[in-house]
């Protein structure tokens, strides 16, 4: 009822504005991550106002009703007691919440860092059964009479007959004009991704550090979402082993130990060759460290690993080395070393939250 | 006549008169009242829009229906009616009341009709005004369609950022001398601009559409306690004589009490009306006059005593710079007295004067000034502000007012404010 639903777009409009202008805080606060629904993602906005001239802050006393002597304390002390329309409404600062699709947040990211889609790998045609209405035929039923089309026959009918007068255009259209639309099934391509989380959790990683992977993650996984149709993510953390875990125990697990990176790429590996087989998924491997390993045997069995077995059959391998107090960074340098023609591997170091754009961009930036 | 038209349920219907009947053997006069019954949500768009089934498409629309929208739905807030002023006076009732909800919200409305109609300062409102909602919005809507929606926008967000410099009291001022040109100096700022400002057609009736709709709903801001609070009382008086049934008189009690239940934080104008106008029958004062004459200011000063300072246990608070909480700091009755009308008068608003045109910097500019009551301006918005006052004029515009003790001379000029400490 009502036009409200326009104002409320229009409204809606001018708050995408405001989200697309701060994308970049955005970027280096997990304020998204616990926000997130099956397909939006809730946004925390100050009240938009317009200018006004209005009453500051200068606290002089507030105005209140209830026991209590000299001194006690008042609870829920709005700044001044006459704001509002009354009972039931807190005077302040508005907080405005607002459902963002991630599909559009993913856009707009795309555009903030510019990223270019993402041309899926090994197209197959899968023909879908969703047909849409894209052709036109001669019979149907009138609910799906394409008036223009008709019209059109019918115009050029009388124009042809010599019966059209431009003074007095009246066009009757016969059975013959009538025109449908019809329904057809097109082929579709159809694609699917695995993006495989792997994160290093052995004490050195610290809390920041494991939120600076979250809210990478969160942002690789919105942007990878919106270029596949069927995504699937998998967790793995490891220290001197690995395993699969579900997302929640990825991004609160704090282990200790030591550091044995092979261990999440053996695990990696078996999941390609169990589950996610290349020919059928777009892979997009991830892992997180603070760049420590075991020794220098286990990294050079890491080296191995990805240029014999993962490359191969990954979209593109991505390290994201953060930096803590306690890693030394060599494994970055090592896999520099290693792969500094391979456009499969990228790497980026992260120092703080400032630089997580930087990284997304060096990891999708490539449009594989 | 631009409005809604529900169904209205037979049962309330019988509800209705019996409490009009009862309104009116009470003395309670008033215009004609539609009642109409719609869903919450519903009621919400309508609430978004000042209560005006037409209004001109305005984005902060929507922001105030999404607000309304997210506090009905985790129920932090419900709206149980709506009133307009207007003849008729239409009121929306919310569909999910109960029984006893919706008769306490009639009862509750024809108190606000009676207030609508008696209250000297909605004399000079438009009795009118669906219609003339109506007219601004196919006005603001045609102008979309010659210049497109952005330039509509900006017109009309630039003069609502002026939309509170206007003169609470100016119907009282100007009885019998409508349709006078504004002079400076004058606290009609907006009205100044809409007759003298170098503007184009589409921002000159972009101002003159704000300026109406402003000096129609400023009655309703500064008698929010009077209007409220005779609402309240005469919806328990009207209801406990008669109107309920035993069974309901728990839930009602149990409503009552929720619509006017004192917070500490914070006063609540139905429940501090209510009680003002109990004080003023216990004085023996006449009640029907004092809501004929009555701001909340007057109100106020009228009838705030010691004795009902200390009943309602009312206080001063501020903020313990050590615990960084509020704590009380007052009960004199002078103090909260003088503090409840330092925040009521001039009707709420910021009081802020035009003095002329020229006199500062000689060179056309337009003098503003902010007649400082102890509340310091926000300093940013009222930058913000004063540039929007400059653009429109064409010219620089100048504002004195007072931050932390210091007087202070804005400047806005070319798109920027300079500030200077005056003495």
């Amino acid at each position: 009822m009502f036009r409200i639903d326009a104002d409320r777009a229009r409204f809606r409009d001018i708050v995408r504005g405001k989200i697309r202008q701060d994308l970049r805080r955005y970027l280096s606060t997990p304020e998204l991550l616990a926000r997130r629904g099956e397909k939006t993602v809730s946004v925390a906005l100050p009240q938009i106002e317009l200018p006004r001239f209005r009453f500051g802050r200068n606290e002089g006393s507030g105005l209140g009703q209830g026991p209590g002597d000299k001194g006690t304390p008042v609870e829920g002390a709005g700044e001044n007691g006459m704001d509002g329309p009354g009972a039931g409404s807190a005077a302040g600062q508005h907080i405005l919440e607002v459902d963002v699709e991630l599909d559009e947040l993913a856009c707009m990211l795309g555009e903030e860092l510019e990223l270019p889609r993402i041309e899926p790998r090994g197209k197959r045609e899968i023909s879908s059964a969703s047909g849409r209405y894209r052709g036109v035929r001669s019979r149907g039923p009138s609910s799906l009479r394409h008036v223009r089309r008709t019209l059109r026959r019918a115009l050029m009918r009388a124009i042809c007959s010599g019966m059209y007068d431009p003074r007095a255009p009246l066009l009757l259209p016969v059975h013959d004009d009538q025109r449908y639309r019809a329904r057809r099934s097109a082929p579709r391509p159809e694609a699917s991704a695995v993006i495989m989380h792997m994160m290093d959790v052995s004490g050195s990683m610290g809390r920041e550090q494991k939120e600076i992977v979250r809210i990478q993650a969160f942002w690789i996984d919105t942007w990878l979402r919106s270029q596949y149709e069927n995504l699937e993510v998998v967790y793995i953390v490891h220290d001197a082993i690995a395993k699969q875990v579900d997302s929640e125990s990825f991004f609160h697990l704090r282990e200790s130990g030591g550091t044995k990176i092979s261990s999440a790429f053996d695990l990696c590996l078996k999941l390609v060759q169990e589950r996610y087989r290349p020919e059928d998924w777009n892979i997009y491997p991830f892992h997180y460290s603070d760049g420590d390993n075991w020794s220098a045997r286990d990294t050079e069995r890491c080296v191995a690993l990805l240029r014999d077995e993962i490359a191969p059959r990954v979209n593109q391998f991505c390290y994201g080395q953060v930096k803590s107090a306690y890693g030394s960074g060599q494994f970055k340098k090592d896999l520099d070393e290693a792969f500094e023609h391979d456009q499969r591997i990228v790497t980026a170091g992260i120092s703080d939250r400032g630089e997580i754009a930087q990284a997304i961009r060096a990891f999708l930036g490539k449009g594989r | 006549m631009p409005t809604v038209q529900t169904r209205f349920p037979s049962a309330l219907q019988g509800e209705r008169e019996r409490i009009e009947a009862a309104a009116r053997a009470a003395g309670l006069d008033f215009f004609p009242v539609r009642f109409e019954l719609l869903a919450p949500r519903d009621v919400n768009a309508l609430a978004a829009w000042g209560g005006f089934p037409v209004r001109y498409p305005m984005w902060r629309h929507g922001m105030e229906f999404d607000r309304l929208e997210k506090s009905r739905q985790w129920g932090l807030a419900k709206i149980y009616e709506l009133v307009i002023n207007n003849d008729p006076v239409v009121a929306y009732l919310v569909s999910t009341n109960s029984f006893m909800e919706q008769k306490l919200v009639m009862a509750h409305v024809f108190g606000h009709a009676d207030f609508f109609k008696h209250n000297c300062h909605f004399r000079g409102t438009d009795r009118n005004m669906l219609e003339r909602m109506a007219a601004h919005a196919s006005c603001v809507r045609g102008w979309i369609d010659t210049r497109g929606q952005d330039a509509v926008e900006r017109a009309l967000d630039s003069a609502l950022s002026l939309e509170n410099l206007i003169d609470p009291f100016l119907a009282l001022r100007a009885q019998g001398q409508a349709g006078s040109k504004v002079q400076a100096p004058t606290f009609d700022v907006l009205g100044f601009l809409e007759q003298y400002a170098p503007v184009g057609d589409m921002a000159r009736q972009m101002l003159g559409i704000v300026r109406a709709e402003a000096y129609y709903f400023q009655p309703q801001r500064m008698t929010k306690i009077a209007n409220e609070g005779w609402a309240t009382y005469w919806h328990s008086q009207i209801l406990t004589r008669g109107i309920l049934e035993d069974s309901e008189v728990v839930d009602f009690a149990d409503c009552h009490s929720a619509a006017t239940q004192a917070s500490p934080g914070q006063l609540n104008p139905y429940k501090l009306g209510l009680e003002l106008y109990r004080h003023a029958a216990r004085l023996g004062r006449d009640l029907f006059a004092l809501r004929a004459t009555s701001s909340d200011a007057a109100l106020i000063d009228e009838l705030v005593d010691e004795e009902f300072v200390t009943e309602q246990a009312l206080f001063l608070s501020s903020r313990n710079a050590r615990s960084g909480k509020m704590e009380v700091t007052d009960r004199d009755w002078r103090n909260v007295k003088r503090s409840l009308l330092e925040e009521l008068a001039w009707g709420g608003l910021v009081k802020i004067e035009l003095l002329g045109v020229g006199g500062e910097l000689g060179q056309g500019e337009m003098v503003l000034e902010h007649h400082h009551d102890g509340r310091d301006l926000e300093l940013e918005f009222a930058k913000q502000t004063l540039l929007c006052v400059a653009r429109l004029w064409g010219a620089a515009a100048v504002l004195f007012t007072q931050v932390d003790d210091q007087k202070l001379r804005l400047v806005a000029q070319d798109g920027a404010v300079e500030s200077k400490n005056l003495d």
